[in-house]
């Protein structure tokens, strides 16, 4: 007797049954696809943050390092207004061991017509810029022009747009790549343009720290220290050179941005762990119950001709058939559930998340189909095996 | 109960999460000066959409014969609700808003299983003719 089609015809002919090995399964794709796109999505963040910061130390006003959390900047994009005097980068400059001091401005828009929030503008000096402007250069192959702006990838406004800042407008020249950060919600400006945008904010009435001193200070000083130089010493000579101001170590913000990476990423995989575990001894017992209900009809199978490999494959093809109904179920879901989410997950996390390639995701839900089907075939290869030992005579004599 | 029924049930929740939702859980922003952006107005439009998509899944359960062309009219409606938020009315302009991180993907979701749902329907329905 043939057995091709008998797998399905026994999958439909009990479609409760078949329904709670597919949701079992679907599950444990889900929590296994799910969680491995997440802690992906974290550590593509952070390695994206790392390569974005670019440098080794970052001088800020001592007002800013005591009211402001950095990391807000980086992770959030928003820090306000905190101002030193320009004369600080040359400061800066002159200790030995500063291979390049690039300054940034820092300005918060009250309500751009783009969007209903605050957006952080920073202006860059593109002759010596080594953060933003390798970024900036994917996307433009010359300097930012005055009122022109690069744009985050957040930002909706989009390349030959206007947007206007304090009724100012600035024409959009390029939109970067994401980055997963803060930086991805910022818009970018040259030096001359910030200028402009200052003035136009003191004009609304909004007084910034910069209305004393004629537009000539600067919010940050990016410090990428020379080779053979350490950048602890650095960091303790800038502290002494540079009055009022805070050195911060780029380093140590990415080990604690790290920190908390492990810990959301070891959460995650203990979860999925746990998870695994359970939807395998449910799906021992689902198996072994399932069988021993079936015993009369594989009894019967049997003494119609059907081979004790035929009847192991039977079984294996039915769970088979389940556990990729279950895996594709599982893996759609958890698509659905992070991918339209991720601007949303980013913001609640709190830390930097960048999604992984289109191939990298392909990957995984074509690991996590496997890791099912896998799991799967051995819950029921127990209970074939076991099955395949008994004399169906027996089975039917004892009308089990 | 009959097979073509369960896809109104399924549809009747989801248009019921959508109208409470769209203006509670998953709405638009709210803004610190009390003040609505554009999205507001695209999570009221939502709402009626919703309520129009219960309305017809509770006529679908309970009208057998009509049972097919109320599935039917349920796929644009649920098509409507998909591209209301951003394409059909406009919503904020920053990724990060409340409105775009949250409500509309929510929304092309919900009403996008509402549309798959009435198709299915709509096929169970002419059979069960």
């Amino acid at each position: 007797m043939g057995t091709g089609k008998l797998p399905i015809k026994n999958l439909l002919r009990k479609p409760g049954r078949t329904c709670a090995l597919v949701l079992l399964t679907a599950f444990l794709a889900l929590a296994v696809f799910g969680g491995s796109v997440v802690v992906r999505s974290l550590r593509g963040g952070l390695n994206s943050l790392e390569a974005r910061l670019g440098a080794d130390i970052i001088v800020v006003p001592g007002e800013m390092a005591s009211k402001v959390d950095l990391k807000e900047l980086f992770l959030q994009g928003t820090v306000g207004e905190y101002y030193m005097k320009a004369s600080a980068l040359d400061k800066v400059r002159e200790v030995e061991g500063v291979e390049i001091a690039a300054p940034q401005t820092y300005l918060t828009s009250l309500k751009a017509d783009c969007c209903a929030v605050k957006v952080q503008i920073i202006g860059i000096d593109p002759g010596v810029d080594f953060t933003v402007k390798p970024w900036i250069d994917r996307s433009l192959s010359r300097d930012l022009g005055d009122m022109e702006l690069a744009v985050g990838c957040k930002v909706s406004t989009g390349v030959g747009e206007n947007l206007r800042i304090y009724d100012r407008s600035c024409r959009v020249v390029a939109k970067l790549a994401e980055t997963g950060t803060g930086f991805d919600t910022a818009v970018y400006c040259n030096m001359d343009t910030m200028k402009t945008l200052l003035a136009a904010a003191e004009e609304k009435g909004i007084v910034h720290r910069l209305t004393s001193d004629n537009g000539d200070r600067i919010s940050a000083i990016y410090v990428k220290v020379a080779p053979g130089y350490d950048v602890s010493d650095i960091e303790v000579r800038l502290a002494a050179h540079v009055r009022k101001t805070k050195t911060v170590r780029t380093r140590t913000m990415i080990t604690d941005v790290s920190e908390s990476l492990a810990g959301i990423a070891r959460t995650v995989s203990l979860l999925a762990v746990a998870v695994w575990a359970l939807a395998f001894v449910v799906l021992l017992i689902a198996f072994a119950m399932m069988i021993a209900e079936r015993r009369r009809e594989f009894a019967v199978l049997r003494l119609l001709g059907t081979s004790r490999g035929g009847l192991t494959g039977l079984i294996l093809t039915e769970t088979a058939l389940c556990s990729l109904a279950g895996g594709l179920l599982g893996v759609g879901v958890a698509s659905l559930a992070v991918f339209p989410f991720t601007t949303l997950i980013e913001s609640r996390l709190g830390l930097p998340y960048l999604t992984p390639s289109t191939g990298t995701v392909l990957a995984l839900a074509g690991t996590t189909l496997l890791v099912t089907l896998l799991v799967g075939a051995i819950a029921s290869a127990f209970a074939a095996w076991r099955l395949s030992r008994v004399d169906p005579g027996t089975t039917l004599r004892e009308g089990a | 109960m009959k097979k073509a029924i369960i896809p109104a049930i399924i549809i009747l929740v989801l248009a019921l999460v959508i109208a409470v939702g769209s203006q509670t859980f998953l709405g638009a922003c709210v803004h610190e000066d009390g003040s609505f952006g554009a999205c507001h107005w695209a999570a009221r439009a939502i709402l009626g959409e919703g309520a129009l998509l219960a309305v017809l899944a509770a006529l679908a359960m309970a009208l057998k014969k009509e049972r097919a062309g109320l599935y039917l009219a349920m796929a644009p409606a649920s098509l409507l609700g998909m591209l209301t938020p951003g394409t059909l009315i406009a919503i904020c302009g920053m990724d990060t808003m409340r409105c775009r991180m949250l409500m509309r993907p929510a929304m092309l979701i919900l009403f996008g299983i509402a549309l798959l749902a009435a198709l299915v329907g709509w096929l169970a329905a002419r059979k069960e003719k």
